[in-house]
């Protein structure tokens, strides 16, 4: 056993193989410890990073004289040694069909969707014009969130979810409600800690106000199915329901003072 | 109170059972079920349990009244009360085909739990009748071709289909006609859709549904005519095996992309009745209400359609099949509307009147194939970027081309080219619409091309539900991919990465080897003797040439089949191909044809 884990060769295969199973698994272990949902990780980015272990491996190893003539002590010995010639011959049938298939896997025809690449929270406007009226995103907050107005609103907000919200984005707003499954892309889940509970009221506002027509181009407005809530609601009705969702679900929105502009 | 920490869910489905036993519910208990009823439930069920919350008027089957005490799925006979294990099985997995959402991930153990002792509180037969029995039943027996065929000729002799409809797919006679016990249309079962059946789709829910009835509904309870003896047990699960058989094992789920398969020209299916569409993949699209620009639709009536596509190179045939009740205009499907109107909320727009209206599909594409990520809005495009569109109606029954700049704002392309049949029956509309993959008018119509992604959306009406213009039901963008003949490029490809390779894994070893043994030589102080002339690299460099020969007659090949095809940057690039592996291969033949033996080589 000490012959191999003290071996320079056999340590460097270890150390890339190990890294590969962290890099492709291990990361995206992750997120989920911590409660939030995770993604595997992109191909690309499993490929960059075991060629960067690769590459450091390879520095090392060629780094002192003596280590680098013991590892290639066993590619040599796989090469011409007449006791290997099983391991000889099967590598020389083994990597061929594995480039074989790669490539084959490569040029076939495959059926899929293109890419998508929307991003899901855009840059916001600075302004906006709400039924001709202009208004100021920058600074700007929930002016329902006052103690004697609060309570009122979110009564009113929570009557709106459930009349127009509730179908899409869900009775206990996980984006689970029964249209859902018939829009591509899924309703935006508004609880946990990774959606609105990122971003400010006003943002919010301006969301549900200009819906996915009102989408910059990156955010993909052909393909959302908010609706335009100006034409529906008034202001004051997209801040009751803006207040409701942060106090239904449990969460705080994000401040301008965190955003880093003082009022 | 039990617990007042999240459970895990077998914890929890413990509790559940040992709710089954009575056990006065604590004060405790129904106070934090009004706290939890009050947060997540008083919207469409009521503050006051009487099923007439703010949402309500959006929602048919309206949400549940508790204060009559009159529960749809239960396992206790008609007219009795639920079990605490009946009404703790609907907050657990909801109702499906209604909008009440199952609960069991969102809420802990305990409170739902306490939810059912305080929605017990809105109701006084709960104290006053004491806890009621479940019915009895004997296991099911295993489903067979036998049972499903006589549950089939059961379902015909008790008339189901009287409002289930001749095929089961809720078409039925008295369909246009059901009220629930509340006044508000109700429709009967698609018995093809199980994944809607409101108290579940196994075997054993069916035949529990036809056992205990569903109260408040039109469906009536089959155990009376057991106990007087008119039916059978075993005939009653024989018709819930048929039931069951109806629909798929798994409910439908959308792809995002549905596959155009490719058949050999000219057998490309012309008619509906066409016995190859029933070798055509199938693809589901869920459709749901028009809820975004007004006026919004909340109770649409078609909610998917199956896809199935096929070309052959130079045309496409899709066929699309959805289930509608009625064949519309149907003069007695007038009342229906009447009622359908005057329940639902919002009531925006016009033409809020039952008449006389066509069903419809429309499928829409872009006018062309987007190069990047954009495509036009999916609800029939707007003013800059238009969608093109076919549009079928059932009255006057074709199909016809048109450009949409938004809801209601197309411009008609008339419907040459375009063709159409369609069916309906029993239930069902099968429509076929068939094109040239090159259009009529390419400047305002879409090219379909091969093996690429195109994106396309579905719109539909049911005109006896008053639909029309917005109010319909819809589908976000998906795309359909023709299917292309696999290259022999494809093939090719790996082979020769397989013999390069191969090829230089002998290149390494030898030399390795050959330096190995001069090593050893020159440490022994022996001098080799000459390597012998090396017939076998000769034969090598013949082989070599004789591949890239071939290699180069199939690229050649390509390349003709290319222009042929009219595909001339196709023709183009193959021909630059064969000529880069004409070169390789008269270089690899006449190289080593030329040359001459001279020996080892000196180092």
């Amino acid at each position: 056993m000490g012959r191999y884990t003290k071996h320079p060769f056999w340590q460097s295969l270890a150390v890339v193989v190990v890294s590969y199973a962290l890099i492709r698994w291990g990361i995206a272990y992750l997120p989920g410890l911590v409660g939030i949902t995770s993604a595997p990780v992109p191909a690309s980015v499993v490929l960059q990073y075991t060629a960067i272990v690769l590459v450091g491996v390879l520095v090392w190893v060629s780094d002192n004289e003596e280590r680098w003539t013991r590892f290639k002590e066993p590619i040599h010995a796989a090469l011409v040694e007449p006791d290997k010639k099983v391991v000889r011959m099967s590598m020389m049938a083994v990597v061929p069909l594995l480039v074989a298939f790669a490539t084959f896997n490569n040029v076939r025809p495959t059926i899929s969707a293109p890419a998508s690449l929307r991003s899901i929270h855009p840059a916001p406007p600075t302004q906006i014009t709400f039924r001709g009226e202009t208004i100021v995103l920058e600074g700007l907050e929930n002016p329902l969130r006052e103690p004697d107005l609060e309570e009122a609103a979110f009564e009113l907000g929570k009557e709106l979810y459930y009349q127009n919200c509730m179908p899409c984005h869900g009775d206990y707003l996980n984006a689970g409600g029964h249209y859902a499954p018939g829009f591509n892309p899924t309703p935006l889940e508004l609880r946990g800690s990774s959606t609105i509970a990122q971003l400010t009221e006003s943002f919010v506002f301006w969301r549900i106000a200009k819906g996915g027509p009102g989408l910059p181009r990156e955010g993909g407005p052909w393909n959302s199915a908010m609706p335009v809530w100006e034409d529906f609601l008034t202001a004051d009705e997209i801040w009751a329901v803006t207040l409701f969702l942060y106090d239904q679900a449990g969460i705080a929105p994000r401040t301008w003072e965190e955003e880093g502009i003082e009022e | 109170m039990r617990s007042q920490t999240r459970l895990p869910a077998a914890v929890a489905a413990l509790l559940g059972l040992s709710a089954l036993h009575p056990s006065p519910a604590g004060a405790q208990d129904v106070e934090r079920g009004r706290e939890v009823y009050e947060q997540w439930c008083s919207q469409c069920h009521g503050s006051e349990g009487d099923g007439q919350g703010p949402a309500a008027e959006y929602m048919i089957p309206r949400p549940r009244d508790f204060t009559t005490g009159l529960y749809q799925i239960r396992s206790t006979a008609t007219g009795e009360l639920p079990t605490d294990e009946d009404i703790l099985r609907i907050i657990n997995e909801g109702m499906p085909g209604t909008t009440m959402p199952g609960w069991e991930e969102e809420l802990s153990g305990a409170d739902r739990e306490a939810l059912v002792a305080y929605i017990k509180t809105f109701s006084q037969f709960f104290e006053t009748l004491g806890a009621p029995e479940p019915l009895e039943f004997p296991g099911a027996p295993g489903a067979s071709e036998e049972r499903i065929a006589e549950g089939r000729l059961f379902y015909d002799s008790i008339q189901c289909f009287e409002c289930h409809g001749a095929e089961g797919r809720g078409d039925g006679e008295a369909s246009s006609t059901l009220q629930d016990d509340l006044g508000n249309p109700i429709r009967s079962a698609d018995l093809w859709k199980a994944w809607t059946f409101n108290g579940g789709s196994t075997v054993e829910d069916i035949y529990q549904r036809l056992r205990t009835g569903l109260d408040g509904t039109p469906m009536p309870n089959f155990s009376d005519l057991i106990d007087a003896g008119f039916m059978t047990d075993d005939q009653l699960w024989n018709l819930a095996h048929y039931v069951r058989s109806l629909s798929p094992e798994e409910t439908p789920t959308p792809e995002e992309v549905i596959v155009v398969g490719q058949v050999a020209p000219g057998e490309l299916p012309g008619q509906l009745a066409d016995e190859r569409w029933g070798q055509a993949e199938s693809f589901y699209v869920p459709l749901v209400g028009q809820i975004i620009e007004n006026p919004r639709w909340f109770d649409p009536s078609v909610d998917g359609v199956w896809v199935q596509a096929l070309h052959d190179g130079s045309e496409v045939a899709f066929r699309l099949t959805w289930h509608d009740r009625s064949r519309s205009p149907d003069p007695g499907w007038l009342e229906w509307q009447g009622w359908v109107l005057d329940a639902m909320a919002p009531r925006e727009g016009e033409n809020l009147e039952p008449a006389p209206r066509p069903d419809g599909i429309t499928v829409q594409f872009p006018p062309t194939i987007p190069e990047g990520m954009d495509m036009p809005y999916f609800l029939m495009g707007d003013g800059s970027n238009p969608v093109y569109q076919w549009q079928w109606s059932s009255v006057p029954g074709t199909a016809v081309k048109a450009a949409a700049r938004g809801l209601d704002i197309y411009e008609p392309l008339g419907a040459e080219g375009l063709t159409s049949e369609a069916a309906w029956e029993a239930g069902r509309w099968q429509l076929l619409l068939r094109r040239a993959l090159v259009p009529a008018d390419p400047a305002s119509e879409l090219q379909f091309e091969i093996g690429v992604p195109i994106p396309i959306a579905f719109f539909a009406w049911d005109g006896d539900n008053s639909e029309e213009g917005a109010r319909g039901s819809v589908s976000s963008w998906y795309f359909i991919q023709l299917e292309e003949e696999t290259p022999p490029s494809t093939y090719m490809a790996p082979l020769v990465a397989f013999l390069f390779t191969g090829g230089l894994g002998v290149l390494v070893v030898r030399r390795a080897q050959r330096r190995d043994r001069e090593v050893q030589a020159a440490a022994a102080g022996i001098v080799l003797p000459p390597e012998p002339r090396p017939q076998m690299a000769r034969n090598f460099g013949f082989a070599v040439g004789a591949l890239w020969l071939l290699f180069a007659l199939a690229a050649a090949g390509n390349s003709v089949g290319g222009w042929a095809a009219g595909q001339t940057d196709v023709g183009f690039w193959w021909a630059v191909i064969t000529g880069f592996l004409t070169i390789a291969a008269s270089v690899a033949l006449i190289g080593t044809a030329r040359h001459r033996y001279q020996g080892p080589r000196k180092s």
